[in-house]
């Protein structure tokens, strides 16, 4: 039976960030910021965490610094969206960029090589399971939160009828910044677990459009965490499989195409009447 | 323009403040990009190169925009585009006038086939082009992949390309010995064609109604959503054509990292061109000055060559000002059909 439970670790391990990044963008489409800037909060976690940990030879340094910095590029996408009138979309484009370029640069200036980083004190075997534990943990409390606070009332408002919050007294563009940040520093966590928890090093790429699918598991959840939560597994089902299926003659191009492919499917309504909080992505102004 | 210049300013202030960052001298650095990329003949040739596959693209997103329609899936078309014009290409022995006339309209049909399923998605369910032009870029990049090293994979060829075409089917130099063709002239005559479509024809002053206020277009009896499919497909044609005259003019064989970005890029040029192809021209020739500068720049100034994709980055978040967008707004709000 050990093949079964191998099977059901590789599928937690290979979930554990598309949770992360799914419920960064669970909260921040719930807020009405569609953020498809997750890959760019991905990879500036994943980097920062690395470049810290060998700085200061911490790894939890490391982690907080991670969690930061996604905070940080969130708030970027929040600051320009809500304050600048600058487009979700093309926000996120620009920051997917810019946070590829400025990851490969920062090894350069860090590590003095392109490509990986050097190897740096990790957060090892029982950090690794911490956070995928935390993942769960994350999910329970963004569902509390959203669904039992004023401020998940107030968030998921702004997202469906920022005019109504407003009239409340309550700026939605605040909500959305909170939520930005917020949604940042959980896809930074989940590019924390990518390279200081599953590896010791950061290398270019490693985030392989995890942010994309979990776009695609945020739609296939419906927007909500639990829901979210439970099509990241299924993706990390998909992935795990992978290695199950590596000599079998599937094409793997096919295995890792169905993330994305089940999330066309899902734009045509096919899962069901899916529908995205009814303000997400379009811009509130005064 | 005053506005242009500030924020133009500010980036270079921050392509400065990097290159210290990176022990480089940023004056240095600087003269290292533009010697690299206007040096002398070769390397004017080589930024005109990267204007050219700057430009398919940036026209395609700026076409898709003008209507109102987020295409953020030039990448993906162009990909197509070039697999599809690589594919049928190394198999076809025959006259270059037959061969690349077909290559490109090959490689357009592919980018249009591509562009024509977010299209689709949009005009027939609604379904967000944003997520499906994401999705369909990565599923792009994986069945190239998968086609040219497995069931079209050309015996004799270890990486993951197709065979090289033969030189038939290469499209002519315009400046012999370096690898500036007549694409070139290809791309600029699609601008001023755009141009054109979008300031004299029924079509154009369509596509910008959709554009501008779809409401008000679809009570004067606009279809919207068969301008969205139609608009998708064109759009994906002209990143597919871009594609196609990599493989055929530059590269002259498809391989899976023919574009180092080239779709993304071209948002950030549509946007500071204004979303005005003749601009867009101008602007195809800025970014191809950082794209080829950037190498000599890494090279002469030990300045690592991705500050200028941070920097192109940057220019978007910057740019994306909120007069582009206000059609998109009222688009998405409307419920399909």
């Amino acid at each position: 039976m050990s093949g079964i439970q191998d099977f059901v670790v590789l599928t937690l391990v290979k979930a554990a960030p598309l949770i992360y990044a799914a419920l960064a963008g669970v909260v921040c489409e719930r807020a009405g910021i569609l953020n498809i800037a997750l890959e760019g909060q991905l990879t500036i976690g994943a980097f920062t965490a690395v470049a810290v940990s060998f700085a200061t030879g911490n790894p939890v340094i490391g982690l907080l610094a991670g969690v930061v910095a996604g905070a940080l590029v969130g708030l970027l996408l929040g600051v320009a969206a809500t304050r600048f009138g600058v487009d979700q979309i093309v926000a996120g484009t620009g920051i997917n960029l810019l946070a590829l370029g400025g990851a490969a640069f920062g090894l350069t200036v860090v590590f003095g090589q392109p490509g990986a980083s050097a190897e740096v004190s990790a957060l090892g075997v029982p950090g690794e399971r911490g956070l995928i534990v935390g993942a769960f943990v994350a999910a329970l409390l963004l569902h509390l939160a959203l669904y039992r606070t004023p401020w998940g009332l107030r968030t998921r408002a702004s997202g469906e009828n920022p005019r109504a919050v407003r009239s409340a007294g309550i700026d939605p563009r605040n909500v959305r910044l909170i939520a930005t940040m917020l949604g940042g520093a959980l896809a930074g966590l989940g590019g924390v677990y990518l390279s200081l928890g599953e590896l010791d090093l950061y290398s270019d790429g490693m985030t392989a459009g995890r942010g994309f699918i979990a776009l695609a598991a945020v739609i296939f959840g419906r927007w909500t965490p639990f829901g979210a939560t439970g099509a990241a597994l299924g993706f990390g089902a998909l992935a795990a499989l992978q290695f199950v299926l590596q000599r079998s003659g599937v094409p793997s191009e096919l295995m890792q195409a169905l993330p994305y492919l089940a999330a066309l499917a899902a734009l045509t309504g096919i899962a069901g009447r899916a529908r995205a909080p009814q303000a997400d992505g379009v811009p509130y102004t005064e | 323009m005053i506005r242009g210049l500030a924020i133009g300013l500010a980036l270079a202030l921050f392509a400065a403040a990097a290159m210290l960052l990176a022990g480089a001298n940023p004056l240095l650095g600087f003269w290292a990009l533009f010697r690299g990329a206007l040096g002398g003949v070769p390397q004017i040739s080589e930024t005109l190169v990267q204007t050219t596959a700057l430009l398919f693209p940036s026209l395609a997103v700026a076409f898709a925009f003008r209507a109102g329609l987020f295409n953020i899936g030039a990448e993906g078309q162009l990909v197509i585009g070039g697999l599809v014009a690589g594919v049928i290409g190394a198999r076809l022995e025959t006259s270059g006038l037959i061969a690349i006339p077909l290559l490109l309209i090959a490689g357009s049909a592919g980018g249009a086939a591509w562009g024509a399923i977010a299209g689709v998605l949009r005009a027939r369910f609604g379904g967000s082009e944003v997520i499906a032009t994401l999705m369909l870029n990565i599923v792009a990049a994986l069945l190239a992949n998968y086609l040219v090293v497995g069931p079209l994979h050309s015996p004799g060829v270890a990486g993951p390309e197709t065979a090289e075409l033969p030189h038939s089917s290469w499209l002519p130099a315009l400046l012999p010995g370096t690898r500036l063709t007549v694409a070139l002239l290809i791309a600029l005559a699609l601008a001023f064609v755009l141009r054109w479509v979008f300031a004299r024809t029924v079509f154009g002053y369509e596509l910008r109604a959709v554009g501008d206020a779809p409401e008000a277009a679809r009570r004067a009896g606009i279809n919207l959503a068969k301008t969205a499919f139609v608009t998708m497909a064109l759009s994906g044609a002209m990143a597919g054509l871009g594609g196609a005259t990599i493989v055929t003019g530059v590269l002259h064989r498809f391989n899976v990292s023919l574009s180092p970005g080239y779709g993304f890029i071209a948002i950030a040029v549509a946007l500071v061109g204004d979303l005005d192809p003749l601009r867009i021209i101008i602007a195809s020739f800025a970014f191809g000055i950082l794209q080829s500068g950037a190498l000599s720049m890494q090279a002469l100034a030990h300045v690592p060559k991705d500050v200028v994709s941070f920097v192109e980055g940057l220019a978007i978040v910057a740019l994306a000002a909120r007069r582009f967008v206000a059609g998109r707004k009222q688009m998405t709000a409307l419920a399909p059909e």
